[in-house]
């Protein structure tokens, strides 16, 4: 029998499919319809220290190759969500926390109000492509990524702390070092790309933020070089692929390449929650079908010689 | 993206409510109680409720209500561009429905409209009850009218058709109907749904949030504590779903993900 359990980091995952950031995970009710879908954990939506409102539709546009969106990181901020995950009973999978800010206090104000029984770990979205300060300029100054990672890691009492890389910056290895050396546990990648959509009968840029982020299959083989090329130098850390995953094949691809988990953000717009389970018996029956007994004999085959 | 649409025809309804003729270059195949995104370039998108569609030619029912309503009461006419993406949601569900009665408030008439046309090309009777706060308000009784509806308009002043609310003229007839159809003001759709749902009947209603992504991944129209998704799992709701729902009638979440009670929204 094939088993996807999975501990990554020391948390404990009934199968490797995580929840991303900003999908769905903004209130008690969706939390539990995802856990209920399948899901093997969830990441909450990027919570900042004040509520943000986002910004003006249009934020989200349907591609042929993907989705682009800016939402501007909305959340009823720190005080109201440690609220709202108290809501949550009998609940039985891990959460992860993601946390945006764009200082070292706010980080560690948001990972302190969260630190609650269910709250597992941590995810440090350094990579937003579109909200100023919030995002790619943390991975842009290392200096301020370290301090970012090691004041969160000093107040998470010992919870694993995760950090989001994006793809947007050319030494992504560098970054994942850097991020590791700084007391992080494990690494996340990717976040959304910077990109843009233009209307040609309106002649305009469509989102009203001109600036989002590209998801879905067009950012997939993108993801999956990041996890590989951080699994060539770090095959012992624990490792999160995430980007364009709609369908188990891309789940085993991100596990050959060195993933030890796998986040599904933006087709959940294309199936809607069923995915999981679907996912789930498809990765089920090719283990089977190769022989592996579990995720971890599968972790990273693509890199042997 | 969004598809081109341009506008062929502009009619006053009554008093901040127009209706917005669109050609489409194709057919969206919307059904009734679905809504689209309107996108205005530089000045916002909103959901809006299909009215009618057919032939690739798009009816919306349009409110005045803040920015980009305003916008479009104000600029847009006949010839001008307008950028919609959808269908999206679930509509009424309305196949076997012999005999519907259809509860409607202020612009909710919209979809029920387009409901009712189908209910009768169908071969079903459909009775409307409109509500509105007063004779300026009142819109789209020809229409129902002409597709072959019988129509009873109420108002809270009494200075159009009955005075009174539309919930309490369908609790009077509702025994005569063995489906029931609402949109409108929340707090009239609830009594809509309680009394319907106390004689045994099937109530269905269609509801609002703030919509953001219209594709079921941002969150922001959720209902609580079922987690039900508006832009996904609705508009359109079975009353025995919403009588459960915490949210309907008492709450919304404003743009940052609070909840805050439904009467703190602005209008
Ligand atoms: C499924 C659905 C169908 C709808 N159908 C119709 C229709 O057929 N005709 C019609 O006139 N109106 C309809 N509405 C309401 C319409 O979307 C709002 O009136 C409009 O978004 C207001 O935007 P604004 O820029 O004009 O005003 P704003 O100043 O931005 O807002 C005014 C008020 O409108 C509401 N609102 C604002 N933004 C949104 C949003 N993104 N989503 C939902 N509500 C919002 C809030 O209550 C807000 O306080 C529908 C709403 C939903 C959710
Ligand atoms: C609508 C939307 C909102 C998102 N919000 C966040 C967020 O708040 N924080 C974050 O770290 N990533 C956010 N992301 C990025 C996703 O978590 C994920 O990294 C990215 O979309 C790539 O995965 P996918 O192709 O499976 O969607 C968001 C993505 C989408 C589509
Ligand atoms: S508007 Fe985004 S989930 Fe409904």
């Amino acid at each position: 029998m094939a088993k996807l359990e999975v501990t990554v980091a020391g948390i404990k995952l009934r199968n490797p499919l995580i929840l991303a950031s900003g999908i769905l995970g903004i209130t008690s009710g969706l939390m539990v319809r995802v856990e209920r879908a399948g899901a093997g954990g969830i990441v909450t939506k990027t919570i900042t220290k004040k509520p943000r409102e986002g910004y003006d539709n249009p934020v989200f546009l349907e591609l042929d190759v993907g989705y682009i969106n800016a939402m501007g990181l909305p959340n009823p901020g720190a005080d109201y969500f440690a609220e709202e995950l108290r809501k949550l009973e009998n609940f039985h999978i891990p959460i992860i926390a993601s946390i945006g800010g764009s200082t070292p206090e706010e980080f560690t104000y948001v990972a302190n109000k969260l630190k609650i029984p269910l709250v597992k770990g941590f995810e440090i979205n350094a990579s937003c492509p579109h909200v100023s300060k919030h995002g790619v300029e943390i991975l842009s100054d290392r200096k301020l990524l370290s301090e970012i990672v090691s004041s969160v890691k000093s107040v998470s009492n010992n919870s694993p702390v995760f950090v989001k890389l994006s793809a947007m910056i050319n030494d992504v290895v560098k970054l994942g070092e850097i991020a590791l050396e700084s007391g992080a546990d494990g690494l996340v990648a990717i976040n959304t790309i910077r990109a843009m959509a233009i209307d040609i009968w309106a002649k305009k840029p469509v989102l009203s933020n001109i600036y989002g982020g590209l998801s879905g299959p067009a950012v997939k083989y993108v993801a999956q070089r990041v996890i590989y090329e951080l699994y060539n130098v770090f095959p012992d850390k624990p490792l999160i692929g995430v980007g364009g995953i709609e369908k188990w094949q891309d789940v085993v691809e991100f596990i050959l390449a060195g993933a030890s988990a796998v986040q599904l953000g933006s087709v959940i717009a294309k199936k809607g929650l069923t995915v999981f389970n679907e996912i789930i018996r498809g990765v089920k029956m090719y283990m089977e079908q190769e022989g592996f007994r579990n995720i971890e004999e599968m972790r990273g085959l693509a890199h042997r010689t | 993206m969004h598809r081109l649409s341009v506008v062929t025809r502009v009619e006053n309804l009554a008093e901040g409510i127009k209706s917005y003729w669109l050609a489409l270059d194709s057919d969206l195949n919307a059904e009734p109680g679905q809504f689209i995104m309107v996108w205005i370039p530089g000045v916002g998108e909103i959901p809006i409720a299909v009215a009618y569609e057919e032939n690739k030619k798009l009816r919306l029912v349009i409110a005045r209500r803040g920015k980009t309503s305003n916008y479009i009461h104000e600029n847009l006419v006949k010839g001008d561009r307008v950028f919609i993406r959808g269908p999206y949601g679930n509509g009424y569900i309305y196949s076997n429905v012999r005999r519907a009665l259809l509860v409607g408030g202020g612009y909710g008439a919209s979809s029920l409209l387009f409901l009712a046309s189908k209910l009768v090309n169908r071969g079903g009777k459909a009775t409307v009850i409109l509500g509105f706060r007063n004779k300026s308000k009142v819109i789209l009784v020809k229409d129902f009218t002409e597709i072959g509806a019988d129509v009873i308009v109420c108002t809270d002043d009494g200075s159009y058709g009955i005075k009174g609310l539309a919930s309490e003229v369908a609790e009077e007839i509702m025994d005569d109907f063995d489906a029931v159809y609402t949109c409108g003001p929340e707090i009239m759709m609830t009594k809509v749904v309680h009394y319907a749902l106390s004689k045994g009947r099937s109530v269905q209603a269609s509801l609002e949030r703030i919509i953001k992504c219209a594709s079921g991944v941002c969150g922001s129209c959720v209902l609580e504590p079922q987690g039900l998704l508006v832009c996904r799992d609705g508009p359109v709701f079975d009353g025995e779903i919403l009588i459960k729902t915490e949210d309907f009638g008492r709450y919304w979440l404003d743009k940052t993900g609070r909840r805050i009670d439904i009467s703190r929204l602005k209008n």
